[in-house]
């Protein structure tokens, strides 16, 4: 508390729940921030690394997918340092989408094949008359 | 009398007991609080069951039972010198309950709940420590890199999809969530034209991976992908394309952390 400061500590016991002060280890494009504290005597292991989200309507898969392995664990280091991440990104990656599941933007399946079975057209020909 | 009454003067007998145990008015309640004991030894009558007292002398249908012996030595058709547990006297293990707690005392720890004050004030030593939790939006638990979450399809570095509809993973699939058609493409190539996913089918084994010979379709490490209605986990062609498209470095790099033990 006596580090991030009194409205600092107030916002995240009302955002985290916990008062947490870190180095700010990056930010990735949507503007999350990403701290890291390694101090054990600070943050039981397992706490070390949190997300301070942009948005106020904050979820867990605005995290994109490099960070979001810095997040769990899986890398030791964060994509804006990490050489493997940064070589095995490709020119043609779209940028990341959250979870938009319960808005218009969710998913619509659809088939990608003609239908294999059409509905009837009668062809008739006219009698002559 | 209710059952209730009962079990409360039970309960309050052990500490006229200890009040005024030479009351010579009290010998109603001394008497009672050794029914109390009474009831309480047979209470607790299985843990004392396997004593068994030399000096006491109805063996009436022990002497006709016979021993216990081992059913190997049965087998081979002769008895030991010594049957099992003849000599509960002289093992230590039944010696050790012999000289326990004593009854009155059980009543006083069970009576005064002394066992739940302990565990209270644990509660209240782990109300002012550090939480364990994880708080999970914030902070996530440790993922290994062979972790099995939403499907993808990759793409080669060129942007050409891997995928040749070999349909190994549609084979293997053991809960037969895959669905594959194929075409020849202009170019020749044989591609997909139709890669339906069932999400609500699939049990997240990772065999299709395992099957797929050009590592086209994996596993992210995604797990947030919950949808409100069930059509949304639906997945086809396109929308595994998309996921790939989106976490390739991230797949990337888990199958360059995974390589060396391939």
């Amino acid at each position: 508390m006596r580090r991030v400061g009194l409205r600092e500590w107030w916002r995240q016991m009302q955002y985290i729940g916990d008062a947490k002060s870190g180095v700010h280890v990056g930010t990735d494009q949507f503007g999350n921030r990403y701290f890291e504290n390694m101090n054990g005597e600070e943050e039981i292991p397992g706490r070390q690394r949190w997300v301070d989200f942009a948005q106020h309507e904050y979820h867990a898969s605005q995290v994109p997918p490099e960070w979001h392995s810095w997040i769990h664990h899986i890398r030791k280091d964060p994509p804006t340092n990490d050489p493997v991440i940064k070589n095995l990104t490709p020119p043609w990656q779209t940028p990341w989408m959250e979870n938009l599941t319960g808005t218009r933007g969710a998913f619509k399946t659809y088939n990608t094949v003609a239908p294999k079975f059409n509905a009837w057209e009668p062809k008739t020909v006219s009698r002559g008359a | 009398m209710s059952f209730a009454r009962q079990a409360m003067r039970v309960g309050l007998s052990p500490r006229f007991c200890l009040v005024s145990a030479s009351g010579s008015s009290l010998t109603s309640t001394v008497i009672r609080s050794a029914v109390a004991q009474r009831r309480l030894l047979h209470s607790s009558r299985c843990s004392s069951a396997s004593q068994h007292d030399p000096s006491h002398h109805d063996h009436g249908h022990e002497q006709h039972t016979e021993s216990l012996h081992s059913d190997m030595k049965l087998l081979h058709g002769r008895y030991p010198e010594t049957p099992l547990y003849s000599d509960l006297n002289s093992n230590v293990n039944v010696k050790k309950f012999k000289t326990g707690e004593r009854a009155i005392d059980k009543a006083v720890h069970l009576f005064f709940l002394t066992e739940i004050m302990r565990g209270m004030w644990i509660v209240m030593e782990n109300f002012f420590r550090p939480p364990y939790t994880i708080m999970y939006p914030f902070e996530k638990g440790p993922l290994s890199p062979r972790f099995r979450g939403e499907h993808a399809l990759r793409r080669y570095p060129s942007g050409e999809e891997r995928c040749i509809a070999c349909k190994l993973c549609e084979a293997i699939c053991p809960a037969q969530a895959i669905t594959i058609e194929s075409e020849t493409r202009l170019d020749g190539s044989r591609r997909t034209t139709k890669y339906d996913i069932d999400m609500t089918k699939c049990i997240y084994c990772g065999f299709c991976q395992e099957a797929c010979p050009v590592d086209a379709i994996v596993e992210t490490q995604n797990q947030e992908f919950s949808t409100e209605t069930r059509e949304e986990l639906l997945y086809n062609k396109e929308k595994l394309l998309a996921n790939g498209d989106r976490a390739e470095a991230e797949i990337a790099a888990n199958l360059h952390a995974d390589h060396v033990y391939r």
